[in-house]
């Protein structure tokens, strides 16, 4: 079952690269439900249900799993928020951003890890779950805005709007039960490390971001335009690669890989 | 005084705010790294405390810390004055959930920072508190006394712990005040305080021990309360309706 489940991993890993194969080379875009990233989700939903089975445990620790479910967020992403007309235009950068931490995850251990007992609860999953979830709408957000910077266009603007939005609510999510999780676990809400700092800074960052488009143009504002707004969305992918990446891999921390 | 309410009611302050917390706390995370000395007792004691010991006597390695707290300080009067203002219009027009909701979020927003601010000053840390199998260690100035009834881990063949919990008495004076079971996320609860198991090993002469933390956070329940009434207006906010605006 092991090695199964690894073989649901690669083909995974094949299939979005074929996506962004396809993509890159222009070939047209097939129907989504028979696209290869459509194929891809569903291989690599299988392989993560899998090894939640073979190890008794959500397969969110470690920067296996860690990579690997932000690739598998990020081409959820691309069903919830660019699916159809113009937004399917987003599948292109998109597909990137899926391959490239499924590549990332092809090249680090895959053994089965143990569960430390802190983890051994629901909490877990449910913040680990919701934050890799909004990062994975914040992927989509960078190709929503990328696609909005070269060409424009009404559905584009909505959905990058959008995914700043529910990427921000599910983010938040993530950082209530992780704060539960906390006081439960280690006697506090709230730690002094760079990840949780960096956390608050990205959570703040798209709160303040989802205020923007309300200021009147006037002194000392020159307004804030669609294409600043999808900008600002598209920088926010790299605040939260700083948060996730960054912070686990270059400072120390509770959350260090 | 008009300026001023309309700089304290303005999205502008809002944004800069915003802004100068994200790079007051990216700064933050890279400085605290370069001086462990001055930071990595940070969560030993309630924030007040390390601030008072530390923050003033070390105001340049801290000072992404007052950053950090003044501009949290202006989000939350923005947040607070802007909701006041709001909510007086709302209620003079039409209130719906659609143009509620955003001001609840605000309220908990507040209501999350305030609390922590609470914990901050009035809550309290006991680290480190080491007890033999058997044995008795007070908990700092509480003047409870901890004793280690029991101790078990299941220990798995590659040598990690798969779980481990202590029976624990709590006692003031002779009279024992609680007891429990306390493992990883199952802390023991009393008069305010979670006893928290951190650690285990084995004494030199072969008894298990435990290491607890006592910590007290007056402010978690409201946190708690804010934090989740925030994600239920959050919730409210984006599903009733197709939004408007995208």
């Amino acid at each position: 079952m092991f090695g199964l489940h690894l073989v649901l991993f690669w083909l995974s890993l094949f299939a979005y690269c074929l996506e962004a194969g396809l993509q890159i080379g222009g070939v047209p875009s097939k129907p989504v439900f028979r696209s290869a990233l459509f194929a891809g989700l569903v291989l690599h939903a299988l392989f993560l249900g899998l090894r939640w089975a073979l190890s008794g445990h959500a397969p969110m620790a470690g920067l296996f799993e860690s990579l690997t479910v932000f690739s598998f967020c990020s081409a959820l992403a691309a069903f919830l928020f660019c699916r159809s007309g113009e937004t399917r235009l987003a599948w292109k950068p998109l597909s990137l951003l899926v391959a490239f931490p499924q590549a990332g995850a092809a090249l680090v251990g895959k053994q089965l890890t143990p569960l430390y007992p802190a983890l051994d609860t629901p909490w877990f999953a449910t913040h680990v779950g919701f934050s890799f979830l909004g990062y994975g709408i914040f992927a989509a957000g960078l190709a929503l805005a990328w696609v909005y910077m070269r060409k424009g266009g009404e559905e584009v603007y909505r959905a990058g709007a959008r995914s700043a939005l529910y990427g921000f609510s599910a983010f938040s999510a993530g950082m209530v039960c992780g704060g539960i999780w906390a006081f439960y676990a280690w006697g506090s809400y709230w730690i002094w490390t760079p990840k949780e700092i960096w956390s608050v800074v990205l959570w703040l960052y798209f709160a303040v971001l989802t205020h923007l488009k309300f200021i009147t143009p006037g002194p000392g504002w020159p307004g804030w335009s669609r294409r600043m707004e999808m900008g600002a969305t598209g920088a926010g992918y790299f605040v939260m690669l700083a948060t996730f990446l960054g912070v686990s891999l270059l400072l120390r921390s509770s959350h260090s890989f | 005084m008009r300026a001023l309410w309309r700089f304290l009611t303005s999205l502008k302050t809002c944004a800069w705010a915003g802004l100068a917390f994200c790079a007051a706390g990216a700064v933050g995370s890279v400085v605290m790294g370069r001086y462990p000395e001055l930071f990595s007792d940070m969560d030993a004691q309630v924030l007040a405390g390390w601030f008072a010991r530390k923050g003033l006597i070390s105001p340049v390695p801290t000072l992404w810390l007052y950053g950090l707290l003044l501009s949290t300080g202006l989000l939350v009067v923005n947040a607070a004055c802007c909701t006041f203002e709001r909510l007086v219009q709302i209620f003079r027009g039409k209130a719906t959930l659609r143009r509620l909701m955003p001001h609840v979020m605000h309220l908990a927003f507040l209501g999350v920072v305030l609390s922590h601010l609470v914990s901050s000053i009035y809550g309290d840390r006991i680290p480190g508190v080491a007890v033999p199998q058997g044995g008795f260690a007070p908990v700092g100035n509480t003047g409870w006394v901890l004793s280690l009834d029991r101790f078990d881990a299941l220990m798995a063949p590659e040598g990690y712990p798969k779980d481990f919990s202590a029976a624990v008495t709590l006692y003031r004076g002779m009279s024992p005040v609680a007891r429990g079971v306390v493992r990883s996320n199952e802390p023991l609860f009393h008069e305010g305080y979670g006893i928290y198991i951190k650690n285990f090993g084995a004494t030199p002469w072969g008894a298990p021990y435990a290491v607890f933390d006592a910590n007290r956070d007056p402010g978690a329940t409201l946190v708690l309360a804010s934090s989740l009434l925030f994600t239920l207006a959050n919730l409210i906010y984006l599903f009733p309706a197709r939004r408007e605006d995208g």
